[in-house]
């Protein structure tokens, strides 16, 4: 398996963030879609890299700048989903932004990075699985909770 | 003017992009295969490597990467001089290997009256317990040498182990003191 696949993968991530932010243009700003397409193709520039210093660049080299470029484009979709959340008050698209596109993209990484982990042996430091495995089990509850609505919380507190 | 009317549409920046994400996703997973399937080469140290002997001082030069072995060897004549541990062959990786001996290079030279007074060199190797486990034979045909060929098939060294190699030498009973220089390599499978 190449580190490589993370610079793929958050490239992708890129470029779907810029679909969804063109979709959501009334929300966001408008030049966003453009930004990401821009930090898409810097992932283009990721793997040419990659290929050109092929053998001058050892594994654990490449594993962290395409790890950190991947960590970049997390933290971006999380950035969003905030930003709808917390600075546009969007509370519905910001609930579906997390089911739709936070949770799975943070489980997807979660599951390629520990992947390469055990297939590697030794390439990742042993406290980093467990504390990405419960940063994903409180993002699911947090999904959970938000996609279930206040409604459904104001129930179980007793509500109407 | 015709660009101060046309008004981008939420679907046409849609479509723009979804185009550009197309291209570049096509371009990421072309260099993404190209780096999967290209074959990598690792060039390593040998692993099994010729040693000088505790009689190879002054006799053995151990080549470049301790994959070649040049000797001087001296002969008496009609006495066999042998040689007891000039060289090793050793083993240094955690796992078996299979090696041969290559000929590469003799002096004097083919057609010197030089060569007519040797009468043989023999190279036996002996494992770690003493026991003959191949044989690498030069003998001469008037003033030529009759080299050996490569060994086959390979030997197999244990992992870790260095064996040793024993050489023989005896030059004709009109010869004068004579000496010759032999380079081999050590080939590993």
């Amino acid at each position: 398996m190449l580190p490589e696949l993370f610079a793929m993968l958050a490239s992708d991530l890129f470029l779907l963030l810029s679909l969804m932010t063109c979709l959501l243009d009334e929300k966001v700003p408008k030049a966003l879609p453009y930004v990401f397409q821009v930090a898409a193709l810097s992932g283009f520039g990721h793997l040419l890299i990659s290929r050109i210093f092929f053998i001058e660049f050892d594994v654990n080299m490449r594993f962290w700048y395409n790890v950190f470029y991947l960590g970049v484009a997390l933290t971006n979709i999380v950035a969003v989903n905030a930003y709808l959340a917390f600075a546009k008050k969007e509370w519905k698209v910001a609930r579906l932004w997390s089911s739709a596109v936070t949770f799975p993209t943070i489980a997807i990484t979660l599951i390629a990075t520990t992947n390469y982990g055990f297939a590697f042996d030794s390439t990742l430091p042993p406290l980093l699985i467990p504390a990405l495995l419960t940063f994903s089990l409180i993002l699911l509850s947090v999904s959970t909770a938000v996609l279930l609505g206040s409604k459904v919380i104001n129930r179980i507190k007793g509500g109407d | 003017m015709l660009f101060k009317n046309f008004k981008t549409t939420r679907s046409t920046r849609f479509l723009l992009l979804l185009m550009l994400s197309i291209v570049i996703g096509l371009a990421n997973a072309a260099i993404f295969y190209s780096l999967a399937f290209s074959s990598t080469v690792s060039i390593t140290n040998p692993t099994v490597i010729f040693v000088q002997g505790e009689d190879g001082s002054g006799v053995v030069s151990i080549g470049s990467n301790s994959s070649t072995a040049s000797l001087t060897l001296a002969a008496y004549p009609n006495i066999t001089l042998t040689y007891e541990q000039p060289l090793n062959i050793s083993n240094t990786d955690a796992a078996s290997h299979d090696f041969r001996f290559r000929h590469l290079t003799i002096s004097p030279a083919n057609g010197t009256a030089d060569v007519g007074n040797f009468s043989y060199i023999c190279f036996t190797i002996l494992d770690a317990s003493g026991i003959s486990q191949a044989t690498f034979n030069y003998t001469t045909s008037g003033n030529d040498w009759i080299t050996p060929a490569t060994m086959d098939p390979y030997e197999t060294l244990p992992a870790n182990t260095q064996w040793v190699v024993y050489i023989e030498t005896m030059a004709a009973a009109s010869a004068q003191d004579v000496s010759a220089s032999i380079t081999i390599a050590v080939d590993v499978q």
